[in-house]
């Protein structure tokens, strides 16, 4: 009996000082996480745009640079030269992926995308955030048909180069790009 | 007196040490940690990233329940082994998410892989929760050390064949053709598979006879 109340006690003391421990640490640094999130997302469409700033600048840079729109709940970003920017999330194989998708001016094809969060399997599916995968989405015309990544080359201006070793998340990743450039479109109209 | 104490604690250290980086190597000869070490060895990176971060997870949580090993009661110890180790490594990481978004960045993917490794909760029933301290933290780095070798010696391999490069810096002519196989799971296979083969022949290690 003894036994069990001690065990019990040090159940309950793990438990309080442990939740306690995480409960403190998230209050403590929530409000700089959003912070870095804010910024995050506007240094991605800085750079999605290829426009230049310097770390301690971001938020001034974003604010001369972009627009923000608001429609039915939805938020996009227009740039000077009139490049349309939305954030995209969904769920990849491993868990969520969210990011960025910019828009030449024409609105049909992709100037650029960067991901802001994917916790896909590092060194296969984790590579869809490197430069080479996506850069292969420049300038693909995804409005007629919708965008299709595939095995080996690419050879159609719908088509992307996918990752060898990591077809699930390329399969997950280009139903993300297709059901927001999807609800875009129905938003734009 | 003093001598013969220093001799044998001298002995105790080094046979942590030689127990976590050779003899009893967490890869090849416990076989501990074996799905992290096939899913991201594949760039000599992540494997340094992966490393660090479960010698770190080993070193603290083999530390902790070192420290409290006489109010454990027996029949909830795995669980505070997990608890502890859980709670470390989300704290670490939520700091990090504070006031290193960089590094929490590159580190995201790897959280869950490091809270499960089973090498953080090996050590912890195999030598901290029956061992003081100061053993055990040697004993936890030793043994994360040891790990983190490994993958980086195996990461160089399938780096080196699957792109033809090291740390991204390209080490093979530019004829070489990729084996685009040593970057998935078969190649990861077969090479864990002779890594063992080779380090357990070098080691000397037999398998048990029934």
């Amino acid at each position: 009996m003894k036994e069990k109340i001690s065990m019990l006690v040090f159940v309950i003391f793990l438990g309080t000082i442990s939740a306690g421990l995480l409960v403190g640490i998230n209050s403590y640094t929530t409000p700089k996480v959003l912070k870095n999130k804010e910024l995050k997302i506007k240094s991605s469409i800085l750079a999605v745009l290829s426009i230049e700033y310097s770390k301690n600048e971001i938020s001034e840079t974003f604010a001369q640079n972009i627009e923000i729109i608001k429609k039915d709940n939805a938020v996009f970003y227009r740039s000077k030269n009139n490049e349309i920017v939305f954030e995209f999330s969904g769920s990849g194989l491993w868990g969520p992926i969210s990011g960025v998708i910019a828009l030449n001016p024409d609105l049909k094809t992709i100037k650029g995308i960067k991901i802001t969060h994917q916790e896909e399997t590092p060194g296969l599916g984790g590579r869809i955030s490197e430069k080479e995968f996506l850069d292969g989405f420049k300038d693909k015309n995804i409005f007629q048909k919708s965008l299709a990544i595939v095995k080996g080359k690419a050879s159609k201006d719908y088509e992307v180069d996918g990752i060898t070793g990591a077809t699930m998340t390329c399969k997950a990743f280009e139903d993300i790009i297709n059901k927001n450039i999807k609800k875009f479109t129905e938003l734009a109209k | 007196m003093v001598k013969k104490l220093e001799k044998l604690s001298y002995t105790r250290v080094g046979r942590i040490i030689i127990n976590g980086l050779w003899r009893d190597n967490p890869i090849f000869c416990m076989v501990l940690g074996i799905c992290s070490s096939l899913a991201i060895t594949n760039r000599v990176e992540n494997a340094i990233a992966m490393g660090l971060g479960v010698t770190f997870a080993t070193v603290f949580t083999s530390g902790i329940i070192s420290a409290i090993r006489n109010f454990i009661p027996g029949r909830v110890r795995m669980i505070t082994y997990m608890v502890i180790a859980s709670t470390l490594v989300i704290c670490v990481d939520q700091f990090l998410k504070a006031f290193f978004p960089v590094i929490s960045e590159a580190m995201g993917p790897y959280v869950g892989l490091i809270i499960t490794n089973c090498i953080v909760m090996g050590r912890a029933e195999a030598f901290a929760i029956k061992n003081p301290v100061g053993y055990s933290l040697l004993d936890g780095l030793s043994c994360g050390m040891g790990y983190s070798y490994a993958l980086i010696v195996m990461s160089i391999i399938r780096e080196t064949l699957a792109f033809g490069t090291i740390l991204r810096i390209r080490v093979m002519p530019e004829i070489w053709t990729n084996w685009v196989v040593m970057a998935m799971a078969p190649g990861a296979f077969i090479l864990l598979a002779s890594y063992l083969w080779i380090m357990r022949t070098l080691a000397h290690i037999e398998p048990e006879k029934k």
